[in-house]
């Protein structure tokens, strides 16, 4: 044992010494934290971001994996923990470089995984290279807190602080070095860390395999990969920019890189847009504007279309699209509000329409930035000087303004979605809940239209059938006696959906004016005040629609028995398009009303008359409508029928665009049998040797597991939640992440103070935590929206308020219980702990988006509550002393 | 890396290593409107395909294999389908990667973030559009060439456009590979490197269009370009998730014009094809077993 030791083996040091440790463990561990967002933004540019979440919880069982190793061989890593941690630190550095050229050469491409088995094969590989320098940052990490059995509070401090720390590092990082070197950051505190780590008693020697190992991974990341030209940052073929760059003439006019997003700009003659035009324009239009288009690209996804300032005769395609349907009925309205600016499409259109006092809002600063830059500030003559700016969420500033407005519009703000990686992320669409659109409808001036457009590309309907629910389930709440007469809905065949509402009902000359407006645009309509609705149809469109996906017929489509073993027989049906008796199950065309059409109708008629309860329940797919508790346009495959979905390829296939849900399901199956396995090893290993003079060791389990998996919960789900108020997932990650993690490692510190009444103050902090936790859950969003009005810096301040006390509180049982098992000399228990601990958190990871999807963000909250609720027992299995042999 | 997948119907580029393949590859008898294979045996269509195509026996029987479950799947609808189907050798517009998935249902990187569909949304589309002897077709999206090498077995008047000039390139490259080998009717597509957007005015008006790439709306240049009562598909979503909308361009007696939209499916819901049942020249089952 080296001199520096006590008896039981924890680090004796001076004051210098201490500093070198927390230095080194606050920094190693703030590079872990800031190499789990490098890689995330980095597949999130690259190329999906799911597959980034994916791979960071995974590699986080590294932890695990540490800890299963640990615990089988206390006394030998108690031993040898200076090389060992010396290594793990050392090897970190050079090991994130390499994984990531590694991963950047591989050519992942997720909308293969289905159907090429190489993929699954490239993503086990991206996983396994991800892994390598967590489990050197674990073995560093580990190393350590064995060697500080009693002091644990100080350590963990340390380990918290530095982890919150790097989130708001890696926050500044953000604006200094585009996504391809953002990796720069964690390299940095990794070296920092192990500069401190050598300064400790006996470490100097370490000091130039440290400076090798720095030179080893900057200069491979700088030097070597740009000169043997090995992508550092590869952008996956079918993201939207990368058609960009393919583009003949494509020229890239401007980037900007921020924790809003990596913008670039592409201007060619060969960007074309007119979302949802009307298929009429090609009859009546001489001609569509030339070179009038850049395409805008946040983190490689788009386009968002950016229009030139076009003279007025280049404008009359205006008319055709979607997003004129409020000025049909509000021509050259007084007031005009434009929720989300996006590109910039519903402005050009208000101001073509006339409208003479526009205010626009859009939540991501880089946009208006990059809108306010000479670059595009020159190419659309300057839009943003012919409006007022709203530099956050519109739905914020409806809520708190008197202000009332003639026209309020939400349209296809985001990317014309042509481009895909592999499917569609799960995120917050906060603009879209039921409350935003209350605060819509209510600040409408009297006669005011509200004007929602969103992409109808689906067969069968999802998205468009959430958004009905929602507007209808709005109208409801607010005016329910006049909602009938309060909707107009058109849509256009795989094209876009539009809702209009009037508060107060529109009048039948309006009526008129937007029928005619849709039979003159081709579009169909589907809901209008006194629309007759053909109830036969009801039951063949929704047991069509399910037969679709899960009842296809036993022997093959229709007819196949007929054509069966002979295939020069002339098929049943040689055209499918003339409906007959032999036509598969479901609908057919009736009258040329199409089936989604007709569930449209047959939406809308429910809404008014009632019944969309049970038309829900039928309907193949999860209408739910969006909430602040579920601000999702995803989870459509309802849960019951995910064994037959998850289990048969031919059915993930079609329903690609629901990859990032079923994909948080796989992560969760995928994070509790790899948890398990790892937890089970050192019991099997040492149940009959340590583990058996350990008394509470079930306990414990259930403690560990229930902070883990509770501690994570509140940081994922809160994470989510704050978006609400941020605008900005990467900014409320950042927040979340140095606001619960610093105010945990502050508890962390305190909790020495409490040993001594440990078994009196910590029940009555788990009753704390747990019971704020719940009012966390009930009511933190009312809160949330209520400071979203409030300047950007004020609300970053409130967020770490409102993070302050649960994390502050948080920070307590996990440094109490492990310097317990610590001084009762529970070695083997103390390191697997941790490792039960970093299970459990994966766990709990992987499981908040499937808990939020399925049950609400609120209920991610308050299942944490009950894990914190349930350690309060499980306390005193840690506090059971040990037997004697 | 890209530049360095060179495709198996470019084997003449190849040079001599591919030599036997290349004997293959020679076309016996050329393509004529009156050319069918048989269709009623696995067995002879090989040989058919050998002695009268020159082509890889492999491939000839993955290729009827994937027929018959099109066949059973009403992706293809008459013998004018089938046959174009049967005659279209789509390992030669993969890459060399996926030769060994060339007949798979699903749809394969091409490279460029451009993929080559599937056969049976390939068939669906062609027998939607249904192209007969004669009839101008525009293409927008050459991508692989096979949509438009597909459509040369039935009509001998095909324009094909893609945006992304190193991809119009190859393809036009295995294009004339393939004719001078003996394939003359992929020689007398024609093809060009420009913005899909404006149609081929020159070229126009179309009987039918089909076009094989995304866009956020339809081209008012196609619609215009398209002859009355002209049809026209086009998918509509990102890769993976799309479904194929099918615009007719309808003349009233009056002149009057207006466009209807629908699916390739007729407006009806189908059950989605029980893809990756297909073992040797059987179907074994559907979703439901």
């Amino acid at each position: 044992m080296h001199s520096d030791t006590d008896a039981s083996g924890d680090l004796v040091l001076d004051s210098r010494g201490r500093l070198a440790l927390y230095l080194s463990v606050g920094l190693g561990a703030g590079a872990v934290i800031a190499l789990q967002i490098d890689i995330m933004r980095v597949f999130a540019v690259g190329n999906w971001t799911h597959f980034g979440s994916l791979v960071v919880s995974l590699a986080m069982l590294g932890f695990g994996l540490t800890s299963a190793v640990m615990a089988i061989a206390t006394e030998w890593f108690s031993r040898n923990w200076r090389l060992m941690a010396g290594l793990g630190l050392g090897l970190m550095g050079p090991l994130a470089v390499g994984a990531n050229l590694f991963i950047q050469q591989l050519g992942f491409n997720p909308i293969y995984l289905v159907s090429d088995p190489h993929q699954k094969w490239k993503l086990a590989e991206i996983f396994l290279a991800s892994l390598t320098p967590f489990l050197g940052g674990a073995l560093f990490l580990g190393c350590v807190f064995l060697k500080s059995n009693k002091t644990f509070g100080r350590v963990y401090f340390a380990d918290l602080a530095g982890s919150g720390l790097s989130g708001l590092v890696f926050l500044g990082a953000m604006y200094v070095f585009p996504p391809v070197d953002l990796i720069v950051a964690p390299l940095i505190l990794w070296f920092v860390a192990c500069l401190a780590f050598s300064f400790l008693p006996g470490a100097k020697l370490a000091r130039a395999p440290f400076v090798v190992a720095a030179l080893v991974a900057f200069g491979a990341h700088f030097v070597v990969a740009p000169t043997l030209g090995l992508s550092r940052l590869a952008v996956n073929d079918y993201k939207g920019a990368s058609y960009a760059r393919r583009l003949p003439e494509a020229k890239k006019v401007f980037e900007s890189h921020s924790p809003f997003g990596f913008l670039e700009a592409y201007t060619t003659s060969y960007l074309h847009f007119a979302p949802g035009l009307s298929d009429n324009a090609g009859f009546n239009l001489p001609e569509m504007p030339a070179n009038a288009y850049m395409g805008l690209y946040i983190d490689s996804d788009g386009p968002i279309g950016i229009m030139r300032h076009l003279s007025a005769k280049e404008t009359a395609y205006f008319h055709y699209l979607p997003m004129w349907y409020p000025y049909v009925v509000k021509p050259a309205p007084a007031k005009t509000f434009i929720t989300q600016f996006g590109g910039g499409i519903s402005t050009e259109v208000a101001l073509a329409a006339g409208a003479k006092d526009v205010t626009v809002a859009e939540g991501n600063r880089a946009i208006l930035a990059a809108f306010h830059g000479d670059v595009i500030k020159g190419f659309t003559d300057d839009i943003l000087s012919k409006v007022h700016v709203v530099d956050y969420e519109g739905r914020h500033f409806l809520q708190q303004t008197s202000e009332k407005f003639d026209v309020i519009d939400l349209s296809l703000a985001d990317s014309t979605g042509l481009s895909n990686p592999g499917g569609f992320a799960v995120v917050e669409k906060f603009p879209y809940t039921q409350e935003a659109m209350e605060t819509y409808m209510r600040a409408l001036a009297p006669g005011g239209v509200l004007a929602v457009t969103i992409w109808n590309k689906e067969e069968p309907p999802k998205s468009v059938l959430k958004l009905y629910a929602t507007m209808a389930a709005a109208s409801r709440d607010l005016d329910g006696d006049k909602m009938a007469d309060s909707f107009f809905v058109s849509s256009s065949y795989l094209s876009t959906a539009t809702v209009l509402y009037k508060r107060g009902g529109f009048s039948e000359d309006e009526i008129a004016k937007l029928r005619k407006h849709t039979h003159d645009m081709s579009f169909d309509e589907i809901y209008s005040p006194g629309l007759f609705y053909d109830g036969s149809q009801t039951d063949r469109t929704l047991d069509g629609y399910v037969a679709q996906f899960f009842s296809a017929p036993v022997n093959g489509p229709p007819g196949s028995d007929k054509v069966s073993g002979d295939a020069t027989a002339p098929a049943a049906a040689s055209d499918p398009t003339a409906p007959d008796d032999n036509a598969p199950p479901g609908a057919k065309a009736d009258e040329g009303v199409l089936p989604s059409t007709v569930m449209g109708r047959l939406a809308w008629h429910s809404f008014v008359d009632g019944g969309w309860d049970k038309i829900a329940d039928r309907y193949v797919f999860n209408t739910r409508k969006l909430t602040n508790d579920f601000p999702y346009f995803a989870a459509y495959v309802k849960t019951k029928d995910l064994p037959q979905v998850l289990s048969d390829p031919d059915r993930l296939e079609p329903l690609q665009d629901e990859w990032g849900y079923l994909l948080i399901w796989a992560t969760l199956g995928i994070a509790c049998v790899t948890a398990a396995i790892l937890l089970l090893i050192p019991l099997l290993w040492g149940w009959r040797t340590f583990f058996a003079r350990t008394p509470g060791k079930a306990l414990s389990v259930v403690y560990f597991a229930c902070l883990g998996a509770g501690y994570i919960m509140v940081e994922v789900g809160l994470i989510a939640h704050f978006v609400m108020a941020l605008g900005n997932p990467t900014v409320s990650a950042s927040v979340l992440i140095t606001g619960m993690l610093v105010f945990s490692g502050l508890g962390a510190l305190t909790s020495e103070k409490i040993l001594g009444v440990k078994r009196v103050a910590m029940p009555i902090i788990f009753v704390v935590i747990a019971a704020m936790l719940t009012g966390y859950a009930l009511y933190l969003n009312v809160a949330l929206d209520a400071i979203g009005s409030l300047p950007y810096f004020t609300r970053l301040l409130l967020c770490f308020l409102f993070i302050a006390p649960p994390a502050y509180l948080m920070g307590f049982p996990m440094p109490t219980a492990m310097t317990t098992l610590g001084r009762l000399g529970k070695q083997h228990l103390f390191i697997w702990a941790w490792g039960v601990n970093g299970c459990f958190s994966v766990i709990g990871a992987a499981a908040a988006p499937v808990i939020a999807t399925n049950y609400g963000l609120g209920a991610v909250i308050e299942i944490a509550a009950l894990a914190y609720f349930i350690a309060l027992p499980s306390f005193f299995g840690v506090l059971a002393e040990r037997k004697t042999a | 890396l890209r530049r360095r997948d060179f495709l198996a119907g470019a084997a003449g580029l190849a040079g001599g290593a591919l030599l036997p393949r290349l004997a293959m590859a020679n076309v016996p008898t050329p393509f004529t409107f009156d050319l069918t294979p048989p269709m009623d045996s696995k067995e002879k269509f090989i040989a058919w395909g050998v002695k009268e195509r020159g082509e890889d026996p492999v491939y000839l029987g993955e290729r009827f294999d994937r027929f018959l479950a099109m066949v059973r799947n009403e992706d293809i609808w008459d013998e004018r389908h089938k046959r174009a189907f049967l005659l279209t050798p789509r390992e030669k517009f993969v890459l060399q990667q996926n030769l060994s998935r060339a007949y798979e249902h699903a749809f394969l990187d091409i490279g460029y973030g451009v993929t080559i569909s599937g056969p049976h949304i390939v068939g669906r589309m062609t027998s939607t559009i249904d192209p007969k002897k004669g009839e101008k077709v525009l293409e927008i999206g050459t991508g692989s060439g096979y949509q438009s090498a597909y459509l040369s077995h039935l009509t001998d008047d095909v324009h094909t456009i893609e945006i992304i000039k190193p991809l119009a390139e190859r393809t036009r490259g295995i294009y004339d590979a393939l004719a001078k080998d003996g394939y003359a009717e992929f020689g007398a597509i024609t093809s060009k490197n420009a913005d899909g957007y404006y149609g081929w005015e020159e070229a126009g008006p179309f009987d039918k269009i089909i076009v094989t790439c995304g866009i956020d709306h339809v081209p008012p240049p196609l619609l215009q370009q398209l002859k009355p009562n002209g049809v026209m598909v086009i998918p509509v979503g990102p890769p993976g998730a799309q479904r194929v909308l099918k615009v007719v361009k309808n003349q009233a007696a009056d002149g009057t014009i207006t466009v209807a939209r629908s699916d390739i499916y007729g407006g009806r819901i189908v059950p989605f094809v029980p893809f990756t049942k297909l073992e040797g020249d059987t179907i074994k089952g559907t979703h439901n077993n």
